[in-house]
């Protein structure tokens, strides 16, 4: 039972960050058909800046003057105790809520800007361009001194950590992200099935026939843009409480491909199949992780390697033996539907 | 200070990035697809000279035709397992090039697992490799000195871009990928052999930008697993300034961008003092404003917005 928990305490939280990562990036490519080739730069701005939010205010809080990233600033706010983090629990929650909600408009303004040069060119081209944004944006905080460069930002801890009982307030905030992603999903379930959704449809079957009909593709794009970078922008946050660091290197570009294949596995255009590629695909690196701690170095292929091979060979395979992934993408659901069948039940 | 060095840099950094990109719009003309796997090939060109040197065959030549045969190989493997199916299925193109990213995913660590178990049999402690290879002396011209591999990269290129010309202007096999290229329907109707001329094509493209991975390679002289990763951007940008659709204005691309991250960046470091480290961000910038100044581009593919202008005859 014990050891249940623990695990769940451990997973939950990464479920859920790639739960909303996949199902902001199918509404993008499942819904819309914008190729978003560079998801993890939204989830990195969303992680710099809870951190670096958090951090500051923490800091001024306890009338510490030193910079975000130096010793002096992790010990006052993590020593147990005495730190920022133990003496000021409503700021940390306060603080933690007011970055989900900062994080959300600044990632989202970002994606809304960034579709203003890329959109009126062709799918291939916003996929490379928002690519080469995430890479400068990498790099741009490996060499920016205010936020570490390349170690990062350190100290922080999950927003219960002032409970002092490590498994209650692990628990808590697994519990949030839980509720975070329910939320998100519940929301992405409501935006498709809604009339905007079925116009999303209408674009990724056919831009030109939407066009016509008079739908305003370049807005209805950024729009979803808009939304789905924002929710990629709540899920840096999470990660940034979960890990209670951020480091550059953790936003690669191969990190948005990990979410793909979770999206491409569980069905493009189906938001429960994007969740259950989330889950197949953070429940495999748990085995593999598990596996390598197990059997040590006689492992053939060291599972770091295997893990991304896997990811690749899943996006591959898929695609060439059963494209609609483990979900198919349903009919919407609309009242619309529902009187047209009644209609024509009516008549025989 | 904008010196000979940095003259030289961009000349031969140019030529290997005209190199890699050439046949990453080759493909993209032919096929469409935007393919990821042409990161590999840099890769895989990089490592054969410099595991070819490590056993001590230094013949830069050698090293070159090895490239070539395998990465030509890799992606006729490439087409013939996975592009070609999904084509025959009716796939998006999107879909295609995604397919084209899991391969580079799972390529790019089968090299790193690869190489993990072999340098274990090596006996060396890391994963990078000192190029050591032999072409041309270096020659020392009124009092400057211009290295070997420099001379490598300008006869390389000069030959691939040659031969590159040669092939689709004057043989029939490439007036055969010119028809694809223009309209693969009429291309088949008319009794060219699709599958048969696609694997040309892939095979050249495939080999010539491993043979520019191995031009890269003397201008890194260090080999890492991360060799072709660290240029996508780089690369992507330079088939984008060439509209994915124009060879020339590919190989002017180049050198656009090979001048920003030389020239112009210590033109900048001297006037501002802006961190040498900043280079990606400038060809980012590059590749914005030109998506900004030329919105639907060659290849845009995009659609008859109001603001897309009418566009110029193809060819």
């Amino acid at each position: 039972m014990e050891s249940i928990i623990g695990f769940l305490i451990s997973w939950l939280p990464i479920f859920a960050i790639y739960g909303i990562l996949s199902i902001s990036l199918n509404l993008e490519i499942g819904y819309t058909g914008m190729a978003n080739f560079g998801k993890v730069a939204f989830y990195a701005i969303g992680a710099y800046l809870s951190a670096a939010l958090t951090i500051s205010v923490m800091l001024s809080l306890v009338g510490k003057n030193v910079p975000l990233y130096s010793i002096e600033a992790v010990q006052a706010l993590s020593t147990e105790g005495t730190g920022a983090l133990y003496t000021h629990p409503a700021a940390l929650v306060g603080l933690f809520v007011l970055s989900l909600v900062l994080a959300f408009l600044v990632a989202g303004a970002v994606g809304y800007l960034i579709t203003y040069p890329t959109l009126r060119v062709g799918p291939a081209f916003l996929g490379i361009t928002v690519l080469a944004f995430g890479e400068m944006f990498r790099v741009f905080m490996r060499n920016y001194e205010p936020l570490g460069s390349t170690k990062g930002l350190f100290g922080l801890n999950n927003p219960f950590v002032w409970l002092g009982n490590s498994l209650l307030s692990q628990g808590l905030f697994a519990l949030v992200a839980l509720g975070l992603l329910l939320a998100v999903y519940v929301y992405a379930e409501r935006f498709v099935n809604s009339p905007l959704g079925r116009t999303l449809r209408a674009i990724k079957d056919d831009e030109v026939a939407a066009l016509c009909l008079g739908k305003h593709v370049p807005r209805v794009k950024a729009t979803v843009f808009f939304i789905a970078s924002g929710m990629a922008g709540v899920a840096g946050v999470l990660w940034t409480f979960y890990q209670g660091s951020v480091q550059p290197d953790t936003f690669v570009p191969i990190l948005t491909f990990y979410v793909w294949a979770m999206v491409i596995l569980g069905g493009m255009g189906n938001n429960l199949g994007a969740l259950l590629g989330a889950a197949v695909f953070t429940l495999v690196d748990r085995a593999l992780t598990f596996a390598a701690g197990m059997m040590g170095p006689s492992l053939i292929i060291p599972p770091n390697y295997l893990r991304w091979m896997i990811v690749g060979l899943v996006i591959v395979l898929v695609l060439m033996f059963r494209p609609e992934g483990i979900k198919p993408a349903r009919p919407i659901k609309t009242p619309a539907w529902e009187a047209v069948k009644e209609e024509v039940g009516k008549d025989g | 200070m904008v010196g000979v060095s940095e003259i030289l840099n961009t000349v031969q950094m140019g030529l290997a990035y005209m190199v890699i990109a050439l046949p990453l719009t080759l493909s993209y003309r032919v096929t469409q697809v935007i393919n990821f796997v042409h990161i590999i090939f840099i890769t895989l060109g990089a490592y054969t000279v410099a595991l070819l040197g490590l056993v001590g065959l230094t013949n830069v030549w050698i090293a070159m035709g090895a490239a070539f045969l395998l990465g030509g190989a890799l992606a006729v493997l490439d087409n013939v397992a996975v592009f070609e199916p999904l084509w025959r299925r009716g796939s998006d193109v999107l879909i295609i090039m995604v397919a084209s990213l899991g391969l580079w995913i799972f390529y790019k660590y089968l090299i790193y697992a690869v190489l993990d178990k072999l340098f274990i049999v090596l006996r060396t402690n890391t994963l990078s490799v000192l190029v050591h290879t032999e072409g041309f002396p270096s020659v020392s011209l009124g009092g400057i000195t211009i290295d070997g591999y420099l001379i490598d990269t300008v006869v390389a290129s000069v030959i691939v871009s040659l031969a590159l010309y040669l092939i689709l202007m004057r043989t029939r096999i490439g007036k055969a990928i010119r028809a694809i290229a223009d309209n693969q329907v009429l291309a088949e109707i008319s009794g060219i052999p699709r599958g048969r001329v696609l694997n040309f094509m892939w095979f050249l493209s495939g080999g010539i930008a491993a043979v520019g991975g191995v031009l890269w390679a003397l201008f890194q002289t260090t080999v890492t697993p991360e060799i072709g990763d660290q240029i996508i951007l780089q690369v992507f940008s330079i088939a984008v300034i060439g509209g994915l659709y124009s060879l020339t204005k590919t190989a002017i691309g180049a050198f656009i961008v090979s001048g920003t991250e030389n020239i112009v960046i210590a033109v900048l470091h001297d006037a501002f003092g802006l961190p040498l480290s900043f280079r990606p961000f400038l060809v980012f910038l590059v590749l914005l404003v030109v998506i900004l100044i030329w919105p639907p581009l060659g290849a845009g593919g995009g659609l008859p917005y109001r603001f897309r202008v009418r566009h110029r005859s193809r060819r």
